[in-house]
């Protein structure tokens, strides 16, 4: 089966091939050739399917098909048996023909400045369809039907009257179920980028092209940069499901893991990763993989769980049009209240516990509540969070010169962190380190250090976390009066690390098992040396991009 | 020119008794025999339907992927056994290359090739046919050494060959855009481009938008936007918003880049610190770009932080944190929200348009717009 891709991700055209003893045979292309141009290949077929096209008085057409007539393209993307089970790509002109040959041939045709993993991920549909077929035609020769089928309508066509101009595919289409299933494939791809068809209405082949489902600001976001912000994810995060639970649960297969549905059962946009873990009695690997699964497919988006401090900003990719779609389903979903004038509140940060009036009853908290997880759904907010970085004023001696020593923290230690094991957690989701963590305080350093008291051992702890520090910076820190409390400066020590502007308020307060106030009181009392900036999750951000 | 690495060149026919072969390649053995077989109905059966057409092949070659790259040719006439002459000039590369810039080269040896051919015989004639083996050599090693190679085959002909580097779309410019250099102006030339670029080159400071440009150029509207555009597309300039002292902005989390990137903060200290000062130090520069946040306006910054800006031009300080994506501008939208069914439908007031926008098509001042909109009741403001 060829796809052929006009525009950068929906295809041209599909196109199923065969090669067999009998030669080559263009069974099936969809959409069908049009009128003029079948008119010229039937002209073509009168003299010898091997004439030259007079290149003169072909017409320019951007889509590349109809310059090739069935017969020509089914020797072209005819191919021997030793090129069969490989991935399949020519490209002639600007049209690219991608596709997977098995003992069936099924080429897809893309347009040539596709991006590869567009040219990938259309491989990959090829080779589901190949092998469902090839099961099919195993089990009951399901193959060798439809072709027949499909064969046998196009004689039949071309056995009426040379002037009709109706494609043989037309007629192939009512009355053959897998040239139905083509059609769909290529009808799916061009719009919501998800296929799910049902060859021989028994194996199903599901596919989406995350190029088309994850989009940021017209462009598609990469695979690669989906793949890399799925592995970031942390279990302090939380699973925001994009339909309603039962609108997502009908859509699932019939024999689809009782750990799907469990989940999607349990899910909240207040629960984070790990209590879903406990709620849903699964192990946080599995959530993991099934939380990446739902974002892959567009059905679901990570967010930070919703609480009272959370704070939300307009994102910059928003649609805040007044005659926007989003604009008319707000105000059928909440009415007497309109989307601007809700969004124009976002204009300025604000928490939850700000938007919501206490004033007001309970039940209209619900329902604001529910907005904010609207809005969210349709990426329309961002969350910003604080975080921190280590900046020592520069010594007097050598001011303005970029020595090494004025490198901040992260230029000089690399990276790896000197003090805690809950580094360590910094790795894949997927990694075996974050598997045992099942509750904070067990993965916290405080365990180690003895409670209260300017012990020996506490001090030597705190000389040491400040030792990966110039001895300028030592110097301005010991010098902060709030360093002359102990207890404050060993606190500020073994978070030192987390002070290089990548860890925000929120994941330091997991990490550590600390509260809100308490960090904040820290970052004040060393301000001197601290900077502290608000901005969204770059890990994240990707999934707060808007759709389409 | 690590990208379109060329790493065989070959030279196939349909030979009239042989059938089809592959005459020439260097470096030599690079195509198997059996190779060959696999893919020979792609790059020279089906020469009669595919004559003209840029053709590129994935194969698998001993467990690499390899694309082949070819351009068939058929020239008909009774002189030639089998009244056809067939053959394809083509190359191989990596299957990861990005092959764009080298069809177009195939595409133009195809038609030197059948020049040469319908001039002086050059490929049906054995003995000038050998000549063909040292010119792909020499093919071979400048397109690879330089992306270039001018060769003189004979009196009349010579190859000029050019690998061009394909570039992305550049986005539409607005006439409220402000165009500024990505390097250094004096690295220039001006020569090299069109007169409408000469004579708007001098307007362009990184602070004067399209329009203003437009006006003091005395150049029309759409040559300054379409000259900008040109020099977009070649990443000499990139375009910013309008800077005001009322502006806001807030940091993105490339912010942090400051601190991670040696290079990005010597080249951010030396940009922004003012003229003749001595250079700004990291710690005050990162507070103001972390100063920077919704409702801060730029002057607000500058009372707030006198001292740290002190060193610093805060012009260039927000123009280079545009530019490098540290900062983003928050733009005001005004939206028209009203239950009166009467009235006229918003043209700009619809949340689509922003107030640089606005004021740039109306002639408005950002002030005057501000008090026309604060008075109405109907209308309120995002920012994003």
């Amino acid at each position: 089966i060829f796809f052929k891709c006009g525009e950068k991700t929906s295809p041209i055209s599909v196109i199923l091939v065969t090669s067999g003893s009998r030669g080559n045979k263009l069974l099936f292309r969809y959409p069908f050739q049009r009128v003029a141009d079948c008119t010229s290949s039937l002209t073509t077929k009168q003299r010898s399917p091997y004439a030259l096209n007079t290149t003169g008085d072909v017409l320019e057409d951007p889509d590349g098909d109809s310059r090739f007539s069935d017969i020509i393209l089914a020797t072209i993307l005819a191919t021997k048996s030793d090129m069969c089970g490989k991935k399949f790509e020519l490209k002639i002109d600007n049209v690219r023909f991608v596709g997977h040959p098995t003992l069936l041939q099924h080429p897809h045709t893309i347009q040539a400045n596709a991006d590869p993993s567009v040219i990938s991920c259309m491989h990959n549909l090829s080779r589901r369809i190949a092998i469902a077929l090839q099961h099919e035609e195993r089990r009951c020769q399901y193959l060798t039907r439809e072709a027949k089928l499909m064969l046998a309508m196009q004689d039949e066509v071309t056995n009426m009257t040379e002037s009709d101009p109706q494609s043989p595919f037309r007629q192939i289409l009512p009355k053959c179920k897998l040239a139905r299933d083509l059609k769909e494939a290529y009808d799916s791809l061009c719009t919501t980028g998800v296929v799910r068809l049902h060859i021989n209405n028994w194996l199903e082949v599901s596919f989406c092209l995350p190029h088309k489902i994850h989009r940021v600001g017209g462009n598609h976001v990469p695979p690669e940069a989906l793949e890399r912000s799925l592995k970031a994810i942390r279990p302090y995060h939380a699973l925001l499901l994009l339909d309603s639970e039962k609108a997502l649960l009908a859509q699932l297969p019939l024999d689809c893991s009782p750990a799907l549905v469990r989940l999607i059962k349990t899910c909240s946009a207040v629960k984070n990763l790990q209590q879903l873990a406990q709620d849903a009695d699964l192990n946080l690997l599995q959530i993991f993989q099934i939380a990446a699964h739902l974002v892959y497919w567009g059905k679901a988006i990570i967010v930070y769980p919703l609480c009272e401090n959370n704070v939300y900003m307009l994102s910059p990719h928003a649609n805040i049009s007044l005659y926007s779609p989003l604009a008319e389903g707000f105000g059928q979903q909440f009415p007497s209240h309109d989307l601007p004038s809700m969004l124009a509140k976002f204009s300025l940060p604000l928490s939850l516990s700000e938007f919501r009036n206490p004033l007001d009853a309970s039940v209209q908290e619900a329902q604001l509540i529910q907005m904010v997880v609207w809005m969210l759904q349709r990426r329309l907010l961002i969350q910003l969070h604080t975080y921190v970085c280590l900046l020592v004023p520069p010594s007097e001696e050598e001011p303005g010169l970029l020595r090494d020593e004025e490198l901040p923290l992260v230029a000089r230690v690399g990276g790896r962190s000197l003090s805690t094991p809950s580094a360590l957690s910094f790795g894949s989701p997927t990694s075996s380190d974050d598997m045992t963590l099942t509750s904070p305080s067990m993965d916290n350093s405080s365990a180690e250090l003895l409670p209260g008291g300017d012990s020996p051992l506490n001090r030597r702890m705190t000389e040491t976390l400040l030792a990966s520090l110039t001895e300028h910076e030592r110097q301005v820190i010991l010098n902060i009066p709030a360093a002359q409390s102990p207890e404050d400066l060993r606190m500020f020590a073994r978070l030192l690390h987390y002070f290089r502007g990548h860890h925000h308020l929120e994941e330091i307060m997991y990490n550590e098992n600390m509260r809100r106030s308490q960090l904040k009181t820290l970052f004040d009392k060393f301000r001197s040396v601290l900077v502290v900036t608000n901005h969204e999750d770059p890990v994240i951000s990707l999934f707060q991009s808007p759709l389409g | 020119m690590g990208m379109s690495r060329i790493e065989c060149i070959f030279f196939s026919e349909f030979h009239p008794t042989l059938g089809p072969k592959i005459t020439y390649q260097v470096p030599e053995e690079y195509i198997s025999r059996e190779l060959f077989d696999t893919v020979q109905n792609k790059l020279i059966t089906v020469y009669v339907h595919l004559d003209n057409y840029i053709i590129s092949l994935l194969m698998d070659q001993t467990a690499m992927e390899k694309k082949l790259i070819g351009c068939p040719v058929c020239i008909e006439h009774k002189k030639y056994s089998r009244n056809a002459l067939l053959f394809n000039l083509g190359l191989v590369c990596d299957a990861r290359t990005k092959t764009c810039a080298l069809e177009l080269i195939v595409k133009k040896l195809s038609g030197y090739l059948t020049t040469l051919e319908l001039e002086s015989g050059f490929i049906s004639n054995e003995e000038s046919k050998q000549k063909l083996l040292p010119i792909m050599s020499t093919l071979l090693e400048e397109l690879n050494a330089t992306g270039a190679c001018t060769l003189p085959i004979d009196e009349s002909n010579t190859i000029n060959l050019k690998l061009i580097e394909q570039r992305r779309d550049p986005l539409i410019v607005q006439e409220y855009d402000v165009p500024v250099f990505t390097q250094c102006k004096d690295h220039f030339i001006k020569s090299q481009w069109d007169l409408t670029t000469q004579q708007i080159l001098a307007y362009i400071d990184g602070f004067r938008h399209i329009q203003k440009i437009s006006a003091e150029a005395d150049v029309e509207l759409n040559l300054v936007r379409i000259a900008v555009q040109n020099l977009l597309y070649y990443g000499v300039v990139t375009l910013v918003s309008i800077f005001q002292y009322s502006n806001v902005y807030c940091t993105t989390p490339k912010v942090q880049s400051l601190i991670d990137d040696r290079s990005i903060q010597a080249e951010c200290l030396s940009y922004v610190t003012k003229q003749g000062q001595k250079r700004a130090c990291l710690r005050d520069v990162f507070q103001l770009y972390c100063g920077l946040t919704p409702g801060t306006t730029v002057r607000d910054l500058c009372s707030r932080y006198s001292q740290q800006v002190q060193r610093v031009d805060e012009r260039r300080l927000i123009q280079y944190g545009l530019m490098k994506a540290l900062i983003r501008r928050l733009q005001k939208y005004p939206v028209k929200v009203t239950r009166d069914e009467r009235s006229r439908p918003p043209r700009l007031y619809t949340g689509c348009h922003s107030y640089d926008e606005i004021c740039c098509k109306t002639g408005m001042s950002y002030k005057e717009l501000d008090e026309r909109l604060e008075n109405d009741p109907n209308i309120i403001v995002c920012w994003k």
